[in-house]
Formats: structure tokens, sequence, C-alpha cells
């Protein structure tokens, strides 16, 4: 036999194992995915886990993780540590690919894992300051030896997890990205935090609002952006009465003027990530005792970002949901208090532009002299590549991202140093800690008062029947608009100079309506004597629950449950009637009058089932649009749009307002002409893009909600969820974004919690439990959350950690 | 015959102490003694694996209610997770083919 013909086929085999060995690009290792026994076939769950024993040599400890009917865990430990290390340990046993992903990219370790294709994404979060504001908030962390206490033994449990798993056992996505769990550091979790900080208080507009005032004037500022709607509600009302003298700062003269245009795109503020909460007092409930109502909005992801997890140890027991990477409950109550949280959108991030002495940046000029710069290098290991030696400047404002003008190629690049409230020390942990064990409302002012970053309005209700709110965070002190346009870097007029102190943040117990609530709205009412920001979210759900819950007694939790999934739009009922007015009935077809005539007789309710909150949407958005981007395409300049409910306000009460002419005809337009010819083009738009005037046109359709995967890998995620909802409804369910986790508490001498996120326990794509709890989600069902005082005798199955 | 069920047999124990790759060894070796027919090596190489993995494939397909095999199926852009059980046979009997070929042409260079 001819050699070659005998040993050809030998060769293709080799070839073929390692081909179907090897990941090219995003297609995994074939031969090793589908393995029946250790490919992605074993990570299909075929029955419900047995009830054992696992057994660690370091560990000399003695925890129980009882699951309940919905998988939920329930931790009783003999002490804190065993408590945050069977915390870590069940964590890591459900959402390990979470943990891993989550800090990976905050710490900008993407390219590592997945290759060059992420080496972008790491490099803006390095220039960002990211891990360096990770390595200085462990040092805090270093400094508390509770608080370092559990985040090692959290840490201990996720390696306990890690090191018993063999090839096998990783989870699905380790196998489709083809990369091994790595070693869990206290680090980890630091970087988790500031990944919260960069979602909530990551982004500004100050190269945007920078622009748009060199392109439409001081005017237009003042009109859109300074100006407050007449309906702004903001969360502590003007009958606060504020006692303290707040401390003066000092403001330039006139306002720097950046050298051009610039866009720095990547930190543009996120849309439809907002929140509610709000806290009844026992006088408007039916019990007697308060009722805490709390549903953070976030980008929808499976596995959900939120996990639910009971904490029992000597000296606390805990429900709610925990972050994955952090010790402890983030919001949910134990036996005496409630508490929960929305974004507080204050600007702590500037822009500042830099003054170089030369090329080589060693020095900048600020306050009259050159001052060293610090150089920070950034390693970052690329997989299958070489490792890109990043190096990043730092002023004192903060680390130095260079930019580019869009408008003028050949113009000289701009620098730009970050202020970032990121960047400051901070033990925020320190506050979950204290929240998880809190008794009565001076130890809810105790804990949050060590939060730093980002800034939150936690809201409190306790047995004692005390309730409140507090703007947490360390907050800069600021001239009026200070930091809303990019800042003079040389002039020290234009740091932050110092901070309001936390006894001076907006706050309010008790007060006389009975209630306290937010909705990432205006912290305070005009007389609060600090600046916080010009940019917060629009009035519509803070106005809209107020209403409601001014309105409202003998106040049960389902009340409140059904409260979260109102779906009144006040954007329509104050927007709507007008453009119905302007209309020109006698210019539209019998289409166009049929699709009028309901949207007439429509009650501003953001229904998934109805057909008219599409056409307002639409309408609206095209209604919005031109009037403004005739102008704003006058420019390449990124320029900053104005919010809703200001647009609304000007344009009902300016009939002569000018963005309204289409500058691009002869013809000068009115109101009238522009909502007549937008609701034409509208029902056009619709009619192309879902076909004949019906069902197709529902909007629980058109909403687009996709809960898509963690690393939007196809197949893993849950497209097109029917729904109702919209950003400006309480139930700001909308694209993929909206109430990461309802959550409905009845404090008193029985706390009894409800709750509901979107996903499972499981992060694991081929157990039942992965999406178990979608479906009750989108109809706005809560559970009865499963508190046990005491180790429970029925539970599906429970895991006993022991030495 | 005796080589089918041998082939299944050991590249099912073989799969539980090494990697995936460990079917090319038992499908190499038994090439190798057993000597085949170089015409029909193969096609016993595939079914063997074919059988042995699509059939696990199977069974985990059903006992997971087609939950995961679904996802991979939407992942994979294939339409039906029956092809995702089908593409785990045809890999796994594709290597098992070359395997028991491989060694059976070899076993004939001595001759």
């Amino acid at each position: 036999m001819n050699l070659f013909k005998a040993i050809l086929p030998l060769l293709i085999l080799i070839g073929s194992i390692f081909a179907l060995n090897t990941n090219f690009g995003t297609v995994p290792p074939l031969g090793k995915f589908f393995d029946p026994q250790a490919g992605f076939w074993a990570n299909a769950e075929t029955s419900i886990p047995e009830s054992s024993e696992v057994n660690f040599e370091n560990y000399n400890g003695n925890a129980t993780i009882y699951f309940d009917d919905r998988s939920v865990p329930h931790i009783f430990a003999d002490n804190e540590y065993d408590l945050y290390f069977a915390q870590g340990y069940v964590v890591a046993r459900d959402r390990l690919f979470q943990l891993e992903l989550q800090t990976l990219d905050a710490s900008g370790r993407l390219a590592e894992k997945i290759g060059p294709r992420a080496l972008g994404i790491d490099k803006t979060t390095r220039r960002r300051g990211m891990p360096y504001g990770a390595e200085k908030a462990l040092k805090m962390m270093k400094e508390d030896p509770k608080i370092w206490e559990s985040v090692n033994a959290y840490s201990d449990g996720i390696n306990a997890y890690i090191e018993s798993l063999e090839a096998k056992d990783f989870p699905l996505e380790y196998k489709i990205l083809n990369f091994s769990p790595e070693e869990w550091t206290p680090i980890k979790t630091a970087h988790l935090l500031k990944n919260l900080t960069r979602t909530l208080a990551g982004g500004n507009s100050d190269d945007r609002t920078s622009n748009t005032m060199e392109y439409f004037g001081a005017d237009f500022i003042e009109k859109f952006f300074s100006a407050k709607p007449n309906l702004n509600d903001p969360i502590i009302p003007p009958s606060k009465n504020w006692d303290f003298e707040a401390i003066e700062v000092q403001s330039p003269d006139t306002l720097y003027k950046p050298a051009s245009a610039v866009e720095l795109g990547e930190y543009e503020r996120p849309e439809g990530i907002g929140s509610n909460n709000w806290v009844v007092s026992g006088s408007k409930t039916e019990s007697g005792y308060p009722i805490l109502a709390n549903d953070p909005h976030l980008s929808l992801t499976l596995p959900s970002i939120w996990y639910e997890v009971q904490l029992n140890a000597p000296g606390i027991n805990t429900y709610g949901v925990s972050l994955q990477g952090a010790p402890g409950i983030i919001i949910g109550f134990n036996e005496n208090v409630a508490w929960g949280t929305t974004n507080t959108a204050s600007d702590v991030m500037d822009w500042y532009e830099i003054k170089f002495r030369d090329e080589t940046q060693q020095e900048y000029w600020h306050d009259g002299e050159w001052k060293p710069t610090k150089t920070r290098i950034e390693e970052i290991k690329v997989r299958g590549e070489e490792t890109i030696i990043d190096t990043v400047k730092y002023t004192h404002h903060g680390p130095v991202t260079k930019v580019e003008s869009q408008l003028d190629e050949d113009s000289k690049p701009v620098y730009h140093a970050l202020r970032w409230i990121a960047h400051e020390f901070s033990n925020d942990l320190k506050t979950i800690y204290g929240f998880n064990r809190a008794k009565t409302y001076s130890d809810f002012e105790e804990a949050v008062k060590h939060w730093v970053a980002p800034a939150q309005n936690f809201v409190f209700a306790s047995n004692e029947g005390d309730i409140g709110i507090y703007v947490s965070g360390k907050l800069p002190n600021k001239w009026k608009y200070q930091g809303r346009t990019v800042s003079d870097g040389t002039d020290p007029l234009y740091d932050w100079q110092g901070w309001i102190p936390f006894e001076h943040n907006p706050n309010m117990k008790n007060p006389e309506r009975g209630f306290v609530s937010s909705a990432n709205q205006e912290s305070a009412a005009p007389d609060y004597p600090y600046y916080l920001d010009d940019d917060f979210a629009p009035f519509e759900r803070g106005r809209r629950i107020n209403e409601l819950l001014a309105s409202m007694d003998n106040i049960t939790a389902n009340d409140m449950q059904k409260m979260q999934m109102d779906n009144y739009s006040y954007y329509a009922k104050t927007l709507l009637p007008s453009l119905l007015e302007w209309v020109d009935t006698d210019s539209l077809n019998d289409l166009e009058k049929e699709i009028l005539g309901d949207v007439e007789s429509w009650k501003y309710m953001m229904e998934g089932e109805q057909i008219v909150p599409t056409v307002f949407r639409q309408w609206s958005a095209n209604f919005y649009r031109a009037i403004f981007d005739d102008e704003y395409e006058t420019t390449d300049a990124v320029l900053r749009y104005p919010p809703r409910d200001m647009f609304v306000e000007v344009i009902k009460t300016q009939p002569d307002f000018a963005f309204t002419d289409d500058i691009k005809t002869k013809k000068i337009e009115t109101r009238e002409d522009i909502a007549t010819a937008s609701f034409k083009k509208s029902v056009l738009q619709l009619t192309n893009y879902l076909g004949e005037y019906g069902d197709k046109w529902k909007w629980g359709y058109l909403i687009n909600n996709d809960v898509d995967h963690l690393a939007s890998i196809p197949g893993l995620g849950r497209q097109n969820l029917f729904s109702s909802g919209s950003s400006e409804a309480i139930n700001a369910t909308r694209g993929g974004t909206g109430p990461s986790w309802r959550m409905v508490v009845e404090v008193g001498p029985e706390v009894k919690g409800y709750g509901v996120y979107p996903g499972g326990p499981s992060g694991n794509p081929g157990s039942p439990n992965y999406e178990s709890m979608i479906e009750s989600w989108r109809i706005g069902e809560l559970f009865e959350l499963n508190f046990m005082k005491v180790e429970p005798k029925e539970y599906l199955y429970k895991i006993e950690i022991r030495k | 015959m005796i080589l089918l069920t041998l082939l299944i047999i050991t590249a099912y124990l073989v799969n539980l102490v090494l990697p995936w790759w460990g079917i090319a060894i038992t499908g190499f070796v038994l090439g190798l003694q057993m000597k085949p027919k170089s015409g029909t090596a193969f096609g016993i190489g595939f079914l063997a694996l074919f059988l042995l993995w699509g059939g696990q494939a199977l069974y985990i397909h059903l006992g997971n209610n087609g939950i995961l095999s679904t996802r991979i199926a939407e992942m994979l852009g294939v339409g039906s997770p029956f092809l995702v059980v089908l593409i785990t046979g045809i890999i796994g009997g594709l290597v098992s083919g070359l395997a028991v070929l491989s060694g059976t042409l070899l076993s004939k260079i001595k001759e």
C-alpha cells in the first residue's frame, strides 16, 4: 500500500481534531462544544438538584443553603464569615459567568479573554480610570475590618466553588467563548461597584451643552435647560425648611468657552435608565404600618442583574436582591425595616480642557503655574495577540483623553481631563452593611452617610412607623451650572472646590403629606441652596406618583403593586390635546381621519393591547424631529436636545418659537403645519412598516422589548416580549430597559415582602429557572417573598457547607 | 458488529476521563488492531459515534425538554433542536470514522 495514501486520513484526522478544538472568531470549538459529556449538552439540566453536603479544606464553618419552591436560596450560617462565604458560593454556582464578565468589563480586561474585538472597549474603560478608581476603593475596604472580612469571605466562597469545577461543569458561556473561569479576588468587588457608578453616573453632556451654546446661543440654553417646567414636582417639595447656612462657592466672572466643538460619544448619558421608589406612612395604609415600593429601571438582561437571596446569621436576617460581586443585600428588608433606591442625576462627572506645556505632556498649566502630570501605564492583554501598553496622563482633575474635532480635520487635537466621582475614595459597602442590619431611622441615617457614588435617593421605612428619603452620595459643591459645559482646566475656580456637607444633602423624614417618593426628578425645590445639575429626569413619573399617592388612603401592598404597573403618560396628557387642536382635519384622508378619531378617545394609557400609544409615540417623535432636526442638521457638531417636558411647555406657550419653521422650505411653517404634516407622515410610516391599520399596530409589539443575553449571545435572550409601558410612565418598560426588580414591602410586627424580576435565579440557559419569572414580571405579578425567621423544615433541596 | 459495539463502549469510557478527542484514540487503536476492510472502516467508525453521541444528545434533549437545544439551535441559526442533535452525531461520527480508517490503513502498510 502506498504510504502516502495510508497516512493521509491520519493527517486529516489530526487536522480536524485541531480545528474542532479551536474557536474561530465567534464560532466555538465545535468538537469540544458538541461533546455530549463535557460540551454544552452537560449544561442541560434534567432534574432538580438533590440535597448535598460540600466540604472544603480550609473552611471551619457551618452554613446551610435552603432552596425554596422558586429555587431562591435562603442562607443560614453560624457567623458572618460563614454567611458571606455561602453567599459567594451560591452566587458563583448560579451566576459565575455574570460575576466574571461584569468585572472583566469594569476592569478593561475583555480583550484578554475574548480577543482584539473588545480592545476598543477596554481602552475606553482604562482611560476613564475605572481600574484606578477600583484600586482606591479597595484601599478603603481594607481599612474597615468588617467590610474587609465580608469581601474576603465572599471571595473565598466564590473560589471554593470555582475550584470544585471540572471543565464539563463550566457555565455555557465559557464553552461558547472558549475560556476558563479564573480566581476571584477582592478587588473585583471594587470593580463591580465602579461598574455601578459607570452605569448610573458615568455620562454627561458637557461637550454637547458647550456646542449647543455656541450654535444656538445662551438664550436657547436658558429656555430649555436652565428653565424648569411648571409641572416640575421635586423629590423634596418646597415645604421643606432648610435650617442651615449653605457653604458659598466662588464662581468665575464669565463662562469658559472651549477651544473647539468636539464629541465624546461614548460618554453620552444612556437613555431609558431611571427608577421609582416611594414609601407611604402608616397614616395612609390599611395596616397602619408603612409600605415601601421600589422598581429600579436598568437594561434588562438574561441573566438578570439581580439575584434574590436571604441572609441569616446571628445579628442579621435580611432578604432582597444582591448585585453579583458584592456581599450583602442591595435592595430589600429585614425584620424591622425596608429600603430601596433610585438614581440621583447629580452632575458628578466633568470634562476639563487641558493646556500642556509641550508634546511630552509632562506639565500642564493650572492656577498660574506649570504643574507635573502623573503617568499610569495600562497593560492590556489581548488574547492571541501582543499585549498593548497604553500610557495615560493624569492631572489633579483625573485621567486625560485626547479628543479630535469632527468638524475640522486639520485642527490641533484637544486634551480633556476627566473629573469623576468614581475616582474618589469610597467604602460604599458600609452603607449596604448598615442597611442589612438597621433597626431604626437613626441606623438608616448612620448607614447612608458612608455612600459616595453613584448618588442615590435612598428611601426607608421602619416598623416604628418612620419613613424617609435621603439623597445620598458625595456631592461636589458647585456654583450654579458649573460643569454643564466643558470646564477650563487652567482655572482653579472650575475645580470642584469642596463638597456639600452630608447633613445638607436633600432629605426628608416623616413629612406631613404622609409619603416620600422619587423618580429621578430634581432632588429639591428651587429654594434648596446648592446647585446639583440641570439634567434631571422629566417631571412625568414623579408627578404621577405623587398625585396618585396623595389621592390614596387605606393603602394595601396590592395597591402599591398595581401602581408599579401604571402606564399613564403625562407626556401624552400634556402634548396630545395640543397636537389634536393644531392638526388640520380638512386635509386628512379617510384612514387618517379614522385613526385620528381613535386617538381622540384615548385616555393616555400606554397599554400593550392598544394601538393609539403606537400612533402617539410615532407622531410625537416626528413632530419633535420636525421642529428641531432642520436646525440641528445645519452642523456636524453633536448638540444637546431639549428634554421632552420643556419642549412641550415651550411649544404650547410660544407660538412664535423660531425653530418651528422648517428652514429648508421657503414657506414659514406654523405649529399647525408641522402637526398636520407629522401626523400624515406617521400614518404613512406605520402603514409601510406594519401593514394595514389593525392589531399589528399594537403598542405591545412596537415597544420592542427584548431581554437580551448579558453578552448579547443570540438564542440566550428573550426577544419581543409583548409588554405595556413607556419611558414616561411609572411602568417604564421600553425597548429592553425598565423595571429590573419590582418590590413592595409592608413593614410591621410581621414584615411582608413581594417581588419579581424579569429572569430567574439560575444563570444557566439550560435550566428551567433561567427565565422562570419573566411571564409573571411581564404581567406585573409579584411573588410573596418567603422570609424565614428560623431554618425551614420544608424546602426543595439544601446544600450544607461544612469543614 | 463486534467492532461497532467495541467502538461505542470504548468511546463512552474514554470520554469519561479524556477530553472529547479521546474518541479518536480508541477508534484509531481499534482500527489498527481489528483491521476491518478499508471500504467499511470509515462507515463503521462513523456509525458508532453517530449512534453514541447522537443518542446521548437525544437523551439529554428529551430530559431537558429541549430548553437548551432550542437555544443552541437559535444561536447557530439552524432552526430546529433536532438538527442540533443530528450535528452532534455527525461531528462524533466524522472524527470516529476518520480515526478507524486511519488505524486500518496504517495496519495495512505492514502487510
